[in-house]
């Protein structure tokens, strides 16, 4: 008798069931060493003493001047995070609405044939798949600099996640009013906007703000690139201003904490 | 807001459903009131980004670019040195696999650190805090930081990736240790179970499958950003991506974009696979 069975009183024999945990910590484990692979660390150019002194240039007064002028330049950040605001709040919008009718294309319940709900959601995935930066970038190439090819950017970007989210609330909506609708005489779209869109409306909301907050902080990354909003100025000034920088960081921080404050007490309010 | 006094409805009058929406209530002037602020918005957005359109020439430049995009480096698409398609996005997967790894390690400590059924209400907080710190601070901006610790390369984004995910899998990681159930820790207590046996018997099976369907989802989050992380020099894909599309030369982008759109797929099915089996 080994290990693994147990004898109880009444003599019936219990088995331990097997670990299942070894075989996947070795495939992680496999995986681990192959990847370290890819990854060369040159151990001379590590210098871990830098670290602290950046978080220091960053966040203090540059050599020579006071307190007073490290705050006297994010008032300056106005424009930017206003048009960061604008950025985020239009692309937001725009890729939002577009969302909302491929939402319903690839939603199973709703869009009962596969080769309508299958391209769709094939078409949503390679939308997802293009990096942001690489949205900006092209669109600069028809549009020039400035914030127009930012806001391109986030609505193709919002649009691709915002349908994904959506359809997956579509498939979990209660059909049961819709089939009532149905069954006196409503056609789909009717149906639609009187049995599912109420269900999902205070998500769609609340997916919305959230949407906005990503695009608020993927601005940095936009902005990098020439595509306007507040990165520019972190692009401007890393390497040799770095008391502007930790300035933009902490007026990011404080931005995106406001967002989040506000999207708690929006989700408070539609009950999600 | 007054609220009329509820009438009772006679189930049989031929009235009934009139009279019932009549009870609905009236929200029409605060719900105007939101229109206009969000139409004001709306408006204010629009005009005030100044937006012109000095559109170029669309034809040609489509061509050119649709062109290019037909017609991918394959060259650069299948070599096989280390500055080449297959070698770098293996690179852009370890970085965003090992960065993970590291992140879900730190994430324990700091996960059970911010659980209010843990800590306690103060102690919890100092880790809220900590985390939402390290949650905004934007990631760029840490690899544009780390990569004058650390120097330009695939290290400078694992570390990053490794700090960065940290802030997201520790707070949803104490948000399952909050929402666990106490009843096996009870029975454990009643059997007379020491602490590391508590942990072991009564926290792990609970958690695990959560802490690793949270990492998995990571990951998935990890593999792109990876690629964004790139632009700023700290390895993968992105730095060539970014030359391409700075000088639009569409041959090479177009290749970087076929091998982005595989990764990203295959990462995505594996994972969503994976995580259906641990739930």
């Amino acid at each position: 008798m080994n290990k693994r069975t147990i004898t109880l009183d009444n003599g019936k024999t219990v088995v331990k069931p097997r670990s299942k945990i070894i075989l996947p910590t070795i495939i992680v484990g496999v995986f681990f060493i192959i990847c370290s692979f890819f990854i060369p660390i040159s151990w001379y150019s590590i210098r871990l003493k830098e670290f602290p002194v950046i978080l220091i240039k960053m966040f203090s007064p540059a050599p020579g001047k006071t307190w007073a002028d490290y705050f006297a330049y994010l008032p300056t950040l106005k424009d930017p995070i206003m048009e960061t605001l604008r950025m985020s709040f239009i692309g937001s919008l725009i890729g939002s609405l577009a969302a909302l009718p491929f939402a319903i294309l690839s939603a199973k319940n709703i869009v009962k044939t596969p080769w309508i709900y299958q391209p769709v959601r094939f078409f949503l995935n390679l939308v997802r798949t293009i990096p942001t930066l690489v949205l900006a970038v092209v669109a600069m190439f028809f549009l020039g600099l400035g914030p127009l090819p930012g806001i391109v950017a986030i609505s193709i970007f919002t649009f691709g996640i915002m349908a994904k989210m959506l359809y997956e609330i579509i498939e979990t909506v209660d059909m049961g009013p819709l089939e009532a609708l149905e069954s006196c005489g409503a056609n789909k779209l009717k149906g639609f906007s009187y049995a599912v869109f109420p269900q999902i409306l205070p998500v769609y909301l609340g997916y919305f703000i959230y949407n906005f907050e990503i695009n608020v902080r993927s601005s940095v990354i936009l902005g990098y690139v020439g595509a306007g909003g507040i990165g520019l100025y972190i692009n401007e000034n890393i390497g040799f201003r770095y008391d502007r920088v930790g300035g933009i960081v902490i007026v990011l921080f404080v931005l995106v904490v406001i967002i989040q404050a506000f999207t708690s007490y929006v989700r408070g309010k539609l009950q999600w | 807001m007054i609220r009329k006094k509820p009438v009772t409805i006679d189930l049989n009058s031929p009235k009934r459903v009139d009279l019932t929406l009549k009870q609905k209530p009236k929200k029409w002037i605060s719900n105007l009131i939101l229109a206009l602020v969000v139409l004001g918005l709306i408006i204010y957005s629009f005009v005030a980004s100044h937006i012109k359109l000095n559109v170029r020439d669309f034809k040609p430049a489509l061509k050119v670019m649709i062109n290019g995009f037909l017609n991918p480096n394959t060259k650069f698409l299948f070599g096989l040195d280390e500055a080449s398609i297959p070698y770098l996005t293996m690179q852009t997967v370890a970085i965003a696999f090992i960065g993970t790894i590291v992140a879900a390690v730190l994430a324990i400590p700091l996960g059970f650190l911010t659980a209010r059924n843990v800590t306690g209400k103060y102690v919890s907080k100092v880790g809220e805090v900590i985390l939402v710190v390290i949650r905004t601070f934007p990631e760029v901006l840490l690899a544009l930081v780390l990569i004058r610790v650390v120097g330009i390369g695939a290290f400078t984004g694992v570390l990053t990736i490794g700090i960065h995910s940290v802030g997201m899998i520790a707070k949803l990681f104490a948000e399952s240790i909050e929402n666990m159930d106490r009843g096996p820790l009870e029975a454990l207590d009643a059997v007379g179970a020491n602490t590391i046996q508590k942990i072991r018997y009564g926290i792990f099976p609970q958690i695990t499958a959560e802490f690793l369907s949270i990492s998995l989802y990571r990951f998935d989050i990890n593999v792109r950003s990876a690629t964004v992380l790139g632009v700023v020099s700290a390895g993968g894909l992105g730095t060539p991506l970014i030359f391409a599309s700075q000088e639009w030369n569409w041959p090479t982008l177009s290749a970087i974009l076929i091998a982005i759109v595989i990764m990203v797929i295959i990462v995505d099915q594996i994972s969503s696979r994976l995580r259906a089996k641990l739930i």
